[in-house]
């Protein structure tokens, strides 16, 4: 019941978008109707070309996020674990963070030119700050109590690491991979909509030279659905890493 | 209030009768007295128990300031194997930091302890195995099952069953594949008990474990902490605002007060003891008196835990 009454109002928005295309109210320039979206999306898949773009931009996505997150995962449990790895560091990185990533992308021109490696980096740039204050902030906030229980009970170094710290961090370490993962894509579309040879955002931009705003529509559809997968997955994580955490069981469970 | 504990308060007005055979003491204020108790004091362990399971714990001259306040000042204190020594004392009188410096949570700034009659072996932290400390909070990890957390700090093998044989001795070995989440506060607690007991500790040490249960749990726990320690055998300091658990308890009441042993009564009443039982009330009565006697202690909130800068080193 709950579920049907949230997906009235997309589809009360989708009905009267429809209406109003097939009157010929809304211009195809403005907005194609839906269902050209959706012949657009299925000639896209037939040929193949769609699966394509998605391959390239989600392995783009991915191989940016696995460099940068584990880049930030490892500088923030140094941070977050040692006094001298922050007076070092921490610094240095807060104020690197408040530069926004986009605004280095002609500097990222110049540097990598227009191939692979500059989306690789604006990628791992965008999703490193996020997981690394998460991680840094996780790590300072376990249980003082818990180390010195766990301490007092024998536990040191990776011991003490793998059993208390890192569990201990992993809800604000999630935190950060899920705000990460959102981010990622807002940066791949930027750096696809620049210069790209394959891509959505390369199919989306070429669309446009020749004023296709159904495929247009399809390749902003496909940010936002894997988007939403992204999120999914990050949710998943969180419930079955934080399954002991009450505040993330499942709601069937705490019932 | 709670409803029971308007039950309790009435076993403990029924408590007040003429005491039966209690030995009469004088309370005497000073070291000579504590040391000369701890020499002859008769251990009430079972019989299939060895005395020698605790360990005998001596301080001398053990202060502790935390900044310009001072804390603990010249304690010299002995306490016999297998003994069962519950430390009272206003709120912020030192009874938990003596506790923690015992446990080697924190340094003490003059003075030593030894343990059966050696300077302590201890790892770099301080930290002896033979040592356990059960907190006011029960301090599970909450990411690891009960029997998890039952077992951290044992080895992996045979680990899992020694956890379930002390999680059986609390009486909570049905709720092992549980998340600490999921426990009630006294259950916690005996989850905490059972994670120092598989240890088999020979000195136990606790900070008010049982402060912030509701009074029917706190009676179980007791009993339960008494049984444990009587098939034990282990040396016991239980640290408590609670004048009646601790004769509830322990062989000797010692009363902190003024960063100084003010106080050390013994108590040899029959076990298992209660409220009604004669004696009791003339104890605690006593006890009370002492306490009350005292100015209210200057000092504010006892110290946190020092914080652990460097978790990686």
């Amino acid at each position: 019941m709950r579920r049907g009454t949230a997906f009235a109002l997309p589809a009360v928005v989708l009905i009267a978008w429809e209406l109003a295309s097939a009157s010929g109210w809304l211009s195809t320039r403005v907005l194609p109707e839906p269902l050209a979206v959706l012949r657009a999306f299925w000639t896209l898949s037939l040929s193949g070309e769609i699966w394509h773009h998605v391959a390239v931009s989600t392995w783009r996505a991915l191989s940016g996020f696995a460099l940068g997150g584990s880049l930030a995962l490892v500088l923030g449990l140094l941070t977050g674990s040692s006094r001298t790895a922050e007076t070092l560091l921490d610094s240095t990185l807060q104020m690197l963070r408040n530069i926004p990533p986009l605004a280095l992308i002609p500097l990222v021109i110049l540097w990598f030119g227009i191939d692979e490696s500059a989306k690789l980096f604006l990628v791992s740039l965008g999703v490193f700050f996020p997981i690394y204050i998460n991680t840094f902030h996780g790590i300072r906030s376990v249980d003082k109590g818990l180390i010195e229980m766990a301490r007092s009970y024998g536990l040191s170094g990776w011991p003490l690491y793998r059993d208390v710290i890192l569990p201990g961090a992993l809800p604000a370490i999630l935190v950060g991979v899920r705000f990460s993962l959102g981010f990622m894509w807002v940066i791949l579309i930027v750096a696809e909509t620049i210069s790209a040879q394959a891509g959505i955002g390369y199919m989306t931009m070429n669309a446009r030279e020749f004023l296709q705003t159904d495929v247009v529509l399809v390749g902003i559809l496909l940010y936002a659905l894997l988007g939403k997968l992204a999120d999914l997955l990050s949710k998943g994580l969180e419930r079955w890493w934080l399954r002991w955490h009450p505040g993330y069981q499942a709601a069937d469970a705490r019932a | 209030m709670h409803p029971y504990e308007l039950e309790l308060e009435a076993v403990a007005l029924g408590a007040l009768v003429p005491p039966v055979n209690e030995t009469r003491r004088e309370p005497v204020r000073g070291q000579p007295r504590v040391a000369d108790a701890a020499a002859k004091f008769p251990l009430t362990l079972d019989d299939d128990q060895p005395a020698s399971s605790g360990t005998a714990v001596a301080t001398r001259g053990l202060s502790k300031s935390y900044g310009q306040r001072r804390v603990l000042a010249d304690i010299d204190l002995r306490i016999a194997p297998g003994e069962f020594v519950a430390i009272v004392g206003r709120s912020g009188c030192g009874k938990s930091t003596l506790l923690r410096l015992l446990a080697g949570l924190d340094d003490a700034d003059a003075g030593g302890i030894t343990f059966d009659g050696a300077t302590r072996a201890q790892d770099l932290r301080g930290h002896r195995s033979d040592t356990r400390i059960m907190f006011q909070e029960a301090r599970l990890l909450p990411w690891k099952s009960v029997v998890d957390n039952v077992a951290l700090g044992l080895a992996a093998k045979g680990g899992r069953q020694r956890a379930l044989d002390a999680l059986a001795q609390v009486g909570l070995v049905e709720r092992a594949g549980d998340w600490p989440a999921v426990l009630s506060g006294g259950q916690r607690q005996r989850v905490a008990l059972a994670r120092a007991l598989v240890h088999a500790p020979r000195l136990l040490l606790l900070d008010e474990p049982l402060g912030a249960l509701d009074a029917l749990t706190r009676i179980e726990m007791q009993r339960l902490i008494e049984s444990l320690w009587q098939r034990h055998g282990f040396t016991a300091v239980l640290v408590t605002h609670d004048v009646s658990e601790a004769i509830a308890l322990a062989d000797r009441v010692l009363l902190i007060d003024e960063h100084r042993i003010a106080f050390d009564q013994r108590i040899e009443l029959a076990r298992p003891r209660s409220r009604g039982q004669g004696g009791f009330a003339q104890h605690e009565q006593r006890l009370l008196d002492r306490v009350l006697a005292a100015p209210p202690s200057t000092v504010a909130a006892e110290p946190v835990h020092a914080s652990a800068d460097e978790v990686l080193s």
